[in-house]
């Protein structure tokens, strides 16, 4: 009896890692790292995790789990709410779609894969922002921010794929 | 549409079969369902503000300490790193202080007598002393906005007595303005934001002007008379106009960028901060002060 109470805790924290690992990543890309100005182009791990988490486990990783995250990316962030979560439930959808694209081939067809999505991301969050907000907004912080988030990608992605081969195989 | 079959098992071909439209089904639903959802509340957003922010002060509420837990660790490593370096600057560093410190003792003899002075004029012209200033002290736990806002989130809410509009320092100088406050934790919109507007005057001049941020590090000065011509390096500080900031808060000093435009390199280094002072100036002044009730009435009202 004991031993099923763990099992079904154990399976269920398994089949929680991708929407927590996720979590994890928004959440600590907006903490104070000790960089000096690197609050502003602090790169989007939630993004990498909602890409990966996506493309190769999407029977855990639901709409329902990304517009989570948007939202709290809103809440946290400052930006108007409902605007990431309707960014981010797009992105889960585009990436599904390409998914035999973006995950058929190589580790660089997947890096390839990120950097647009992650481009367009920037772009549609940064037009909504300047449209809701009506007023210009400068376009080079963003910029900075996708650049860097496209250079590190392979970091945060081999974590991933690290965590999935030890926690996820069996599943 | 044609279904692509993975299994050769027939058990398992039978089940994707009648597992796949359902699915999709599901799948589109919920896609529609938070799109919709998303986008609703965007449009809730504009149109019932105060119900969004309210949402959104509480949810900032109840991620506080998961933030606090995340930051502790980087706050570690900073104050390690800082240790270290300090341990290996220790001889230089006691040379500049003993010179600093022979300096600072010629200043407080200086200071003590214009005290002593200051305090004799002010006796005899029956001056008003303005209230003095409180101060909360609070850890950043987030360096949040991205790109795209700049704000900090901050360990002290109304329970520890933070009230939206108060003026947020570091030890140099003006960092920013309390723009949401909740129970525990605090936002403050930092004065290089797009959206700060802060009334400053400029020391020795006395022109006044309005501070704007444009997320770069140094915000510009606008409204200035026209023609006026600026030194490099004069000093900036709230001229306490509106009511919202306390006067005379060193903010920063005059950059001149040519063709009669100037910005501010604020005095505190807005790219490393841990620490920060939240200014209550109506503390004493209480309910008593015309300011004070004003500002609550305002409040009250939004």
């Amino acid at each position: 009896m004991l031993d099923t109470i763990w099992q079904r805790l154990d399976h269920g924290a398994r089949l929680a890692l991708p929407f927590v690992t996720t979590l994890l990543c928004a959440l600590l890309s907006t903490v104070t790292w000790p960089l000096p100005w690197f609050g502003a182009i602090a790169p989007p791990l939630g993004l990498v995790a909602l890409y990966y988490w996506s493309l190769h486990r999407p029977d855990l990783f639901r709409p329902s789990m990304a517009f989570a995250i948007g939202l709290l990316n809103d809440v946290v962030n400052f930006l108007p709410l409902g605007l990431s979560a309707l960014l981010f439930v797009a992105a889960h959808q585009l990436v599904l779609r390409q998914r035999r694209f973006f995950a058929g081939h190589s580790f660089f067809m997947m890096w390839i894969g990120f950097a647009l999505i992650a481009t367009l991301v920037m772009l549609c969050e940064w037009m909504a922002l300047g449209l809701i907000r009506w007023q210009w907004v400068p376009f080079v912080p963003p910029l900075m921010q996708d650049i860097l988030v496209i250079v590190i990608f392979p970091l945060p992605c081999w974590l991933l794929i690290g965590l999935q081969r030890v926690a996820l195989t069996q599943e | 549409m044609p279904i692509r079959l993975h299994s050769t098992r027939p058990s398992q071909r039978w089940d994707y079969v009648h597992a796949v439209p359902w699915r999709v089904l599901s799948h589109r639903f919920s896609f529609v369902f938070f799109a919709a959802l998303a986008f609703g509340l965007l449009v809730l957003g504009r149109v019932q503000p105060m119900v969004v922010e309210g949402a959104r002060t509480h949810i900032l509420d109840g991620l506080t300490p998961v933030l606090d837990a995340i930051a502790r660790p980087m706050s570690i490593a900073e104050n390690v790193t800082t240790t270290v370096k300090s341990y290996l600057a220790l001889r230089g560093e006691n040379e500049k202080l003993r010179a600093d410190n022979a300096q600072l003792k010629q200043w407080q003899t200086a200071v003590m007598s214009l005290q002593h002075e200051n305090r004799e004029l002010h006796n005899l012209l029956h001056f008003k002393i303005e209230p003095g200033f409180a101060y909360i002290t609070a850890r950043v736990i987030a360096d949040t906005g991205g790109p795209f806002v700049r704000s900090l989130v901050i360990t002290a809410g109304k329970l520890d007595g933070v009230r939206e509009g108060m003026a947020a320092m570091t030890g140099d100088g003006l960092i920013g303005r309390v723009i949401e406050a909740g129970d525990w934790s605090s936002r403050i919109l930092l004065i290089t934001d797009l959206n700060s507007r802060i009334p400053v005057t400029i020391t020795g001049s006395g022109d006044r002007a309005i501070l704007a941020g444009d997320n770069s590090a140094s915000p510009k000065l606008y409204y200035l008379p026209q023609d006026t011509v600026l030194p490099p390096g004069a000093r900036v500080m709230t001229s306490g106009h509106g009511g919202v900031f306390p006067p005379n808060l060193p903010v920063g000093m005059v950059q001149d960028l040519g063709h009669n435009t100037y910005a501010v390199v604020p005095a505190a280094d807005l790219g490393r901060i841990t620490y920060v002072r939240l200014v209550d100036f109506n503390l004493k002044g209480g309910a008593f002060n015309p300011l004070s009730a004003k500002m609550q009435a305002e409040t009250k009202k939004r």
